[in-house]
């Protein structure tokens, strides 16, 4: 049996199995980018959900806070931003500058609602107001989706990222278009941790 | 005459070619699909074993003529060339099995798989466009009017066409894909029409022939493009012509020349087979979703709204053509349009359904582009006038109304009518706003399912409650709180299908929350060791359901063609069902009525305290193995049983549906004042009313 032929039916084969590994690799990857894809969509629904609610809870709270104006307009700036890190984010879901901004701009969101409530504690009117009541509740609950949306997006993408550092898609992941690790979603950061400062002048 | 005016499954068949012989029983059907899809089988191992000879063939003749022009030219011959046509053979046959194989281990991913090789999106309750609203309100009814868990939906976006497709193995995993254009520019009729179509498919068990049939041909195509590239290698590199290793580049050359023209005339031959298959298919699932709907004219227009030179229904994406024969309409460009087109021409396909057409294609764009949200009521009582105008014998009843000629129970399994389906859209509606908005979630969706599984006695539901605050999180126990007074106000008929709402939510949880999700569900269950029968069975269906998303779980297998050896397994079951709200005396008389229906089979009454639920779990996993004609026999026997005692409450009916779920068989809703009656009837079983 002539020896080229039988060399040339090892490489053949060696090359056939390494073709279907690569074939299968980049499916994979595919699959695990689609479903950290799908899993930012929902995210996205919640957080429209909540940027919707809040200017009905500033235009409510104004009523009996008119002398809080920095509080309640640094609720509405930071909600705008959040809403705009929204929208680049849900264009390129996974990109890391975009994800960043998006954490950024919901921490600051949050740590705003966050002083707008221990504010409105002093307010008991406005406590006692039924539209504040439920939009309050429905904030909470949102906040809750959405929680839950970022937690199966961050073990979507944790996946992703998992199997992409591996060997082998790590040796074929540059060349087709999954060079770079997805980005988590972090909206608690320890930054928003300290007391905020209320002041009653 | 045509399809108007005539009102039974059989008449409505005969209109169709092919399908005249067709049965309108399910389980006929079913087992005279897997008779065909094994001679399928059979005749494409044949092809690739004729593929495989004629290599070897190929080889040998190329060897031939190298060892005459050596001879000729008095060279020696290059070792082990006698040996050549035996290796060709075997590298083909390899080859094919590899192709095969590999395709068939990447489609094992499931209906979602494909749909998101040709560009689909999944599509969430939560979207904010109305038209996407539309049609996941559609999918709903006719999920739930069929009995099946509601699949998840695919948008293909960047298709203007109309067009759709359902894939998957099965209903457990299976997704329907449907392209922009159908979504926009069908009015509700026709997109009703088409998904009637594509549920036909999916309960016809098309799926799983064309996941088989993509496989065997991906084989065969391996083989061609293999040859292919081989012999351009060849050829480049100038072989064939050398004279020095006495003409071993020249067999090469020869060999892979005639590997790739056999390859390519394989796949070809394959396309052909693929192509009439599916063609007989597709008039199967029209007549189908005919019956379903009984209105002609919403898939007639969507067909037609297809012909018109305007819309088309040609699918742009790349990875089309290989999906080709899975969509409702021509999906791709053939040269030979007759013979390897995957549908039926789209006149024949027309005329099937509305014999009085004229021929001619709408010009102007005549349905309502605009989706405003319709009142489901609204809409589906202007169906049954469209078709009072076709048919014109029919009265719009309410549903409350007994369907007079028709028995319900095992005769109807995979035969939806359009009488579920409005049955299906007033049981959405009646449904509180806030639980189906939390059904549509995955977040809220886990509360439901909790509060599903509680128990109405006080006491176990108290440790039920102990249990979830251990395992669950806050917040979703408060929604669970919150859910309980309104679940327990639901009437029992809405339990399963609530269960097969939420099943596309749930399939949405990652990997890590759908493991605490089931953990948690199964200490409720376990917290609970009195659980009545029906509410462990939801349990059971939910898990066979969702498993497939999260875990590797093998396509349902054949492994019993009789029940002899299953006597067990069928005491365990029937002996449950036997003592469900029953007496000992009525217990006895329960089993031996089935026993009366499987008469061949060794079974033998237990006592309430030895059949313990790990037991019916194995007993339910080996009878789902069985074969489809002994499904039947089953489902049968568990009618006869919960019929014996002459009255059947809407709770034992819901639980013969959920048995029959768990052997993958699915049974409409049952409709207020039906009776149930077994399959072919022998005449000694009387019908019984529901009450």
């Amino acid at each position: 049996m002539s020896a080229i032929l039988i060399t040339l039916l090892v490489i053949g084969g060696i090359i056939l199995f390494l073709i279907i590994l690569f074939i299968n690799t980049y499916n994979r990857l595919v699959t695990l980018r689609n479903r950290f894809q799908n899993g930012f969509s929902q995210i996205e629904v919640q957080l429209k959900r909540r940027y919707d609610l809040i200017p009905n809870l500033i235009e409510t709270a104004k009523g009996y806070m008119a002398h809080e104006r920095e509080t309640l307009e640094a609720v509405i700036q930071a909600r705008n931003q959040a809403a705009g890190g929204l929208q680049t984010a849900s264009a390129n879901p996974g990109n890391p500058q975009a994800m960043q901004a998006l954490s950024g701009a919901e921490q600051l969101l949050t740590g705003a609602l966050g002083k707008f409530f221990a504010l409105s504690e002093a307010y008991p009117d406005l406590k006692a107001n039924q539209n504040m009541m439920q939009l309050s509740e429905e904030i909470t609950t949102t906040e809750n989706k959405v929680a839950f949306a970022r937690q199966a997006y961050n073990d979507a993408v944790t996946s992703y990222n998992t199997y992409r550092q591996t060997f082998p898609p790590i040796a074929i992941a540059g060349m087709v278009g999954h060079g770079q690790n997805a980005e988590l979603l972090d909206f608690d950061s320890e930054k928003i941790a300290e007391a905020p400062k209320v002041s009653f002048t | 005459m045509g399809v108007a005016g005539k009102t039974t499954p059989q008449a409505l068949l005969g209109e169709f070619p092919f399908t005249s012989t067709m049965s309108t029983d399910f389980f006929e059907r079913q087992a005279t699909a897997h008779r065909h899809t094994g001679r399928l089988v059979w005749l494409f191992c044949l092809a690739v074993i004729g593929i495989v000879a004629a290599s070897w063939l190929v080889a040998f003749l190329a060897i031939n003529y190298v060892e005459a022009s050596n001879a000729a030219h008095e060279r020696p011959n290059p070792p082990g060339l006698a040996m050549a046509p035996l290796y060709v053979a075997i590298a083909s046959a390899l080859l094919i099995l590899l192709g095969t194989l590999y395709k068939i281990v990447e489609l094992r991913g499931g209906g979602s798989v494909i749909a998101e090789q040709v560009g689909g999106r999944l599509l969430h309750h939560n979207t904010s466009k109305a038209a996407e609203r539309r049609l996941l309100n559609v999918v709903e009814e006719m999920a739930l009017a069929s009995g099946v868990p509601v699949p998840p939906v695919y948008l293909l976006e960047g298709e203007e066409s109309i067009n759709a497709f359902a894939a998957g193995y099965s209903p457990s995993d299976a997704v329907i894909g449907v392209t922009r254009g159908t979504v926009e520019k069908l009015s509700r009729d026709q997109l009703q029409g088409v998904i009637a179509h594509e549920f036909s498919h999916i309960l016809n068990g098309d799926m799983r022939l064309n996941i088989k049939l993509i496989g065997v041909l991906n084989g065969i195509l391996l083989l061609g493009l293999i040859g292919a590239i081989l012999f351009r290698t060849a050829a480049l590199s100038g072989s064939g012509s050398s004279k020095k290793n006495g003409g071993a580049g020249l067999v090469l050359l020869l060999v892979a020349l005639g590997v790739f023209i056999l390859g390519y005339l394989g796949t070809f031959m394959g396309s052909l087979i693929k192509a009439a298959v599916s063609r007989q298919r597709e008039f199967l699932a029209d007549s189908s979703a005919v019956q379903f709907t009984r209105n002609p004219a919403g898939l007639a227009d969507a067909l037609k709204n297809i012909g018109a030179k305007l819309r088309g229904s040609l699918v742009k994406h790349p990875h089309a053509a290989e999906a080709s024969h899975m969509f409702f309409a021509q999906g791709i460009q053939v040269g030979f349009t007759s013979l390897l087109a995957t549908h039926p021409p789209l006149e024949q396909r027309i005329r099937a359904i509305d014999p009085g057409w004229d021929g001619k294609f709408p010009t102007t764009a005549t349905s309502p582009a605009t989706a405003t949200a319709t009142p489901v009521a609204a809409t589906v009582a202007a169906a049954v006038p469209a078709a009072m105008g076709l048919v014109g014998e029919q009265q719009a009843t309410a549903p409350a109304q007994p369907v007079a000629d028709v028995a319900g129970g095992p005769g109807q399994v995979g035969n939806p009518t359009p009488d579920h389906h409005l049955y299906a859209a007033q049981l959405i509606r009646s449904l509180p706003d806030q639980l189906t908005a939390a059904a549509h979630e995955a977040y809220g969706a886990r509360a439901v399912i909790y509060s599903l599984l509680l128990d109405k006695d006080p006491k176990i539901r108290e440790r039920q409650l102990q249990t979830l605050d251990q395992h669950a999180a806050p917040d979703v126990v408060k929604l669970t709180h919150q859910l309980i007074p309104v679940v327990d106000a639901l009437d029992v008929h809405t339990r399963l299908p609530l269960v097969d709402m939420t099943l596309p939510a749930l399939r949405s949880m990652s990997t890590a929350q759908y493991r605490t999700f089931v953990s948690c569900f199964q200490e409720l269950v376990a917290a609970d060791e009195q659980l009545e029968l029906f509410e462990w069975i939801l349990h059971h269906i939910l898990l066979r359901h969702l498993k497939p998303q999260f875990e590797r779980v093998r396509p349902p297998q054949v492994v019993y063609y009789g029940l002899q050896r299953l006597g067990e397994p069928c005491s365990v079951l029937f002996s449950s069902l036997a003592h469900v709200g029953h007496t000992k005396d009525q217990a006895a008389i329960a089993f031996a009525a089935a026993k009366g229906v499987l008469d061949d089979v060794p079974l033998q009454l237990l006592d309430s305290s030895d059949c313990d639920l790990p037991q019916l779990q194995s007993a339910l996993d080996q009878l789902a193995q069985v074969a489809i004609k002994q499904k039947e026999r089953l489902i049968n026997a568990a009618a006869a049983c919960i019929a014996a005692d002459q009255e059947v409450s809407v709770r034992e009916a819901e639980l013969l549906r959920a048995i029959s779920d768990t052997l993958d068989c699915h049974m409409p809703p049952l409709l207020p004042g039906e009776s149930i009656a077994p399959v072919a009837a022998a005449g000694s079983a009387q019908p019984v009313k529901t009450s």
